[in-house]
């Protein structure tokens, strides 16, 4: 797949124009059998866009994506283009302003070919609770090639249309690992920035203690592309941080100049399957090569990440989804009184695992179970970002596998808490706030592939691209 | 240990679920539930709950008045609307 | 009332703060504008929306703090209340539970026969919702947002109140202090001040009874009437060996009388948790301190200072500091020092109160006309015109902004202390009484009086009373 890069050469060279490039990527979009967007721009809507951005090619002003087809996870809020995190009750909803995120990139120059379906709200961690129907993963299991396998979830859309190649690259979210885990099961890149690097406003929130945006990429060096676009201060989201960002491309592709420490925890790597290991001892030859010093870490928090987040999640949930009460936006059930209009829109308007999770979090919230599960999992959560700083005094960065198996069938997986463990490995880092990358790392025994995740510490973005982009060149995954 | 009550954490929520639903509802909770209750295991004695990762102080606006819409894109989504207000059926207090 | 029952009263008091913005959004805080003209995607609790705290509703709530002797505390955290109700777009409300930013104050307020302390047990900050309107068509209500993130600062008292009368004179003190502090417009009709009323009665030295919430009231009128109607209906349920039932009731304005809201099945589980969209608020003792010197005079230190320095009596200096806009009018006809702060007092009290009443003016009205008032009032100290043709010159001041110097010229109105002119009316008023002469000097002060009104009469009114009175003692001895 070609990077943005060389991309923005062709462009640049005149070997293409703006509007050939947008409509190659539309036609293939249009043909996909994948699923993988809920709505696409056709190149009519995106006229104007394209002549201004080839108009500043043409006078060799080109912005940082001018040009640049892109997948946008359908829970940023997009002026004029529905918006409906998939979901029954935001069906017919076209908002009237534009993320903070997604007007970055525009301000950047890039094209959005269109709106990537997701799971519905963001939950789910295999792109099956969309309204809009599963979203198929373009690889396929060499020993059962008939069956169709989920792309991951929550940002399954992003993921898949990247891995492919309908999008030069895709925004999603991640909350508890809807960036990372999507990304390692469709072999792509996926990044989830620290907490607070971009700005959560006009993103539908699902938990907003824990969402974040983040690129899902063909190689490490277009995530970077998109992080220098996306992460920016904004006065209007209180948890945003206004730290002055760095250029992330600095870093892509060189070697460090002071020596390197990386922590592999053992706790995470008891019950893991002979694939996810494979991974794992692989990369610590590679990071050997790299004369990257490898310590054994252990954390005592990780048993209890899931159940905190598990917590935490729903309970932010239940009150995030409070709005859609069918009064003044979204789907309005039927009712001659104003309960009725609320319980009808609500219980026909959410799926399944959404009203699951809205149940969860509300019991968890109610009188006389506050202290016992919302308090307790933030007392936890505490513990959980004490254990990460207590080993961030050891190491540069930490490695783990990003998800526990391959990419599983369509409808495999029936009961919450199994897929729930999908997002171990991704959770903890979620939970305490830290950025961290899946980078595709080989194939299972299926020729599936997997990731691995690398974490780094609060805001170092840059050196962790730095670190990520050594070792993609060393795993060689996409030649 | 079950003691969810569906009925009371559904009609809090303004969800409507019926028999057959809250069954499956109220056994699935409980499972899940039970699997996060591991937690009881681990001591926070003396632990501040942590609010936000953040851990910094709220970044204020000045009292400024800024007309960022209209009227008519405030209501635009609106599933019912007259003379420029929302409408539902009569509200008995 | 039955003399065997006590009162046992707390209120909560809603505020809306005087702000240009509102509490997380940069809509206009602003009463009557056309519907849903006043709000943005945040108030209207569009996907993705986030609040950010608006500095001056900190301000007003440290200003308050100082005024009600609050504690101020320098963490506080904002929390989700999550119901549904239709004029509540987000599904909950931002207000502050565990960690108000005031807690522990008081006010002083003076009852019949002492003055009493209302202990505050906090006050946190809190955004309004937004209106249903049911009057307009008989099947739909109608939703107004404009009224939703209005900041709001709820003052919640101890149940320190045993009576309607202290109650009233709590919130009428409140309702001053608010208003000198410049933290709300005290507008009861817009719903500018809202109070709920925590009532239960018991026998004396009994423990607390079941109490009530009588919820959202804002006149002072009915306020008494609910606590009137409450009180004798537990009285009464007590008496008759029923037990009362912890309600939360409307007072319904027609018929005077309280009534239960319909209540719920599982309702009040609030389910109150730290809202993840903002961060705690950190308040700096330098920023306490800064707040602090933008307060100015307190309406009680204003009180003590016009009785001690202006020798005012009590009764007229409590009606003036009684609102703000008074004591600044007043404050300003004496600010240059050309008249005497008790005469401005009694003027203002008497004819420019009666005129402003009658008219149905509010002081604000004749705030242009206080150096025109200055002039006359300084011919009155000076003795150019007499007390009568004053307020006659008063009201033309009033009504059509004349200047006072040219009228009294105009109208030939000035006031004659003239020796020579006043001694020769003297002696011709003191022709033919040699009775009253004799009266008088056998110690009669009456027959003073009576010389008085008769050189008075001969002057047509203009003549200065001292003058005539001194001459007459004079030719009398
Ligand atoms: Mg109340
Ligand atoms: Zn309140």
């Amino acid at each position: 797949m070609p990077t943005i890069k060389e991309i923005k050469n062709q462009l640049s060279n005149k070997n293409i124009s703006v509007q050939e490039l947008y409509n190659v990527y539309y036609d293939k979009a249009k043909k996909s059998k994948l699923n993988s967007f809920n709505h696409l721009l056709d190149p009519e809507y995106n006229k104007e866009n394209i002549n201004s951005s080839q108009a500043r090619y043409n006078e060799g002003k080109d912005l940082s994506l001018d040009g640049i087809p892109l997948g946008i996870k359908d829970l940023f809020c997009t002026k004029g283009v529905p918006t409906t995190a998939s979901s029954k009750i935001l069906e017919k909803f076209i908002p009237e302003y534009e993320s903070h995120v997604t007007q970055n990139l525009l301000n950047d120059g890039s094209l959005f070919l269109g709106k990537n379906n997701c799971d519905e709200f963001a939950m789910g961690s295999s792109n099956e609770t969309s309204f809009f129907g599963p979203v198929i993963n373009p690889w396929k299991n060499k020993n059962n090639t008939d069956s169709q396998l989920v792309p991951g979830g929550s940002s399954g859309g992003s993921a898949s249309a990247v891995a492919e190649g309908i999008c030069v690259a895709s925004i999603g979210t991640d909350t508890g690992g809807s960036i990372r885990q999507p990304a390692s099961l469709c072999g792509v890149v996926g990044l989830k920035p620290t907490f607070g690097s971009c700005s959560r406003w006009g993103v539908v929130a699902f938990a907003s203690s824990l969402d974040q945006a983040g690129p899902i990429t063909n190689s490490v060096e277009d995530a970077a592309y998109l992080l220098n676009s996306i992460s920016s201060h904004d006065p209007n989201d209180s948890t945003c941080s206004n730290h002055k960002r760095e250029n992330f491309l600095e870093g892509v592709g060189k070697g460090f100049d002071r020596p390197i420490t990386v922590g592999i925890p053992s706790d995470y790597l008891k019950d893991i399957n002979s694939d996810i290991a494979e991974q794992i001892e692989n990369t610590k030859k590679h990071l050997s090569k790299l004369n990257v010093n490898i310590v054994d870490v252990e954390f005592t928090t990780t048993d209890f990440a899931l159940s905190t987040y598990y917590i935490i999640a729903p309970a932010e949930a239940s009150s995030n989804l409070a709005r859609y009460d069918g009064i003044r936006y979204g789907y309005r059930g039927c009712g001659n009184t104003l309960e009725e209009i609320y319980v009808n829109s609500r219980s026909e308007g959410f799926g399944e695992e959404v009203i699951r999770r809205i149940l969860i979090g509300t019991y968890v919230l109610s009188a006389g179970y506050y202290d016992a599960y919302y308090r307790k999992a933030q007392k936890v959560r505490k513990l959980i970002k004490n254990d990460f700083q207590r080993i961030y005094n050891e190491v540069d960065f930490i490695l783990t596998p990003t998800t526990p198996n391959e990419a599983f069938q369509i409808g495999e997986k029936l009961d919450p808490i199994s897929m729930y463990m999908n997002d171990i490995f991704t959770v903890p880092t979620s939970l305490a706030g830290l950025p961290a990358i899946s980078l595709p790392s080989g194939l299972s025994k299926n020729g599936l592939p997997l990731g691995i995740q690398l974490i780094g510490n609060y805001f170092q973005e840059k050196s962790l691209l730095q670190m990520a982009s050594l070792l993609e060149k060393e795993f060689c995954f996409n030649e | 240990m079950s003691d969810i009550n569906i009925k009371k954490v559904s009609y809090l929520a303004k969800l409507e679920l019926n028999e057959e639903k809250a069954a499956l509802y109220e056994k699935s909770l409980s499972e899940i539930i039970e699997w996060v209750d591991n937690l009881k295991k681990l001591d926070t004695e003396g632990v501040e709950p942590l609010h936000n990762i953040t851990e910094k102080s709220q970044n204020l606006r000045n009292d400024e008045v800024l007309k960022e819409n209209s009227t008519e894109q405030v209501l635009s989504n609106a599933p019912e609307k007259a003379q420029n207000f929302f409408r539902v059926p009569k509200v008995v207090e | 009332m039955n003399n065997d029952w006590e009162l046992v009263i707390g209120l909560e008091v809603h505020a809306q703060l005087k702000t240009e913005s509102k509490l997380f959004s940069s809509s206009p805080n602003q009463f009557g504008s056309d519907p849903n003209s006043n709000v943005n995607f945040i108030d209207a609790g569009m996907p993705g929306m986030l609040p950010v705290m608006n500095s001056g509703c900190i301000e007003k709530a440290i200003k308050t703090g100082f005024a009600l002797n609050f504690q101020i505390n320098s963490y506080s955290v904002f929390e989700r209340k999550n119901y549904f109700y239709a004029d509540l777009p987000q599904g909950y409300q931002i207000s502050q539970f565990e960690y108000p930013i005031l807690t522990e104050g008081f006010v002083e307020i003076e009852t019949e026969n002492e003055v009493k302390k209302i202990r505050l047990e906090r006050a946190h900050l809190e955004q309004d919702a937004g209106k249903s309107i049911h009057d307009i068509d008989p099947k739909y209500s109608f939703i107004d947002l404009n009224r939703v993130g209005t900041p709001l600062l709820e003052i919640v008292s101890y149940p320190d109140f045993n009576s309607a009368d202290e109650v009233i004179s709590y919130l009428t003190s409140l309702r001053q202090i608010l208003m000198y502090i410049d933290v709300c417009d005290g507008n009861m009709q817009e719903g500018s001040l809202r109070a709920d009323v925590n009532l239960s009665v018991k026998k004396p030295n009994a423990e607390l009874g079941t109490r009530c919430e009588i919820k959202n009231m804002n006149s002072f009128k009915f306020i008494r009437q609910a606590i009137e109607y409450e009180s004798k209906r537990q009285i009464q349920v007590l008496e008759s060996g029923g037990k009362i039932d912890q309600n939360t009731l409307l007072f319904d304005t027609s018929t005077g009388e309280t009534r239960a809201m319909r209540s719920k099945e599982f309702a009040h589980d609030y389910r109150y948790f730290p809202d993840p969209d903002l961060l705690p608020v950190h308040i700096a003792e330098d920023q306490i301190e800064k707040v602090k010197s933008t307060i100015g005079e307190l309406p009680q230190q204003k009180l003590l200072r016009y009785v001690n320095e202006f020798k005012l009596e009590k009764d007229i200096a409590k009606i003036i500091i009684s609102e703000k806009a008074y004591a600044e009018f007043f404050e300003n006809l004496i600010s240059a020092k050309l008249i005497h702060p008790k005469l401005a007092a009694s003027w203002l009290v008497g004819d420019i109160f009666s005129f402003i009443k009658e008219k149905d003016l509010q002081i604000v009205d004749i705030a242009d006309k206080s150096s025109k008032i200055i002039q006359l009032l300084e011919m009155i100290e000076k003795g150019t015109i007499s007390n009568k043709v004053a307020k006659d010159i008063l009201i033309e001041i009033l009504q059509k902004n004349k200047e006072p110097v040219l009228l009294v010229k105009e109208l030939g109105l000035e006031q004659v202390s003239d020796n020579e002119e006043l001694e020769r009316i003297v002696e011709e008023a003191l022709i033919g009484e040699e009775d009253n002469i004799k009266k008088f000097q056998s110690g009669s002060d009456r027959v003073l009086g009576y010389f008085v009104g008769k050189c008075l009469k001969a002057t047509k009114g203009k003549g200065n009373p001292k003058v005539i009175n001194d001459l007459l003692i004079k030719k009398l001895k």
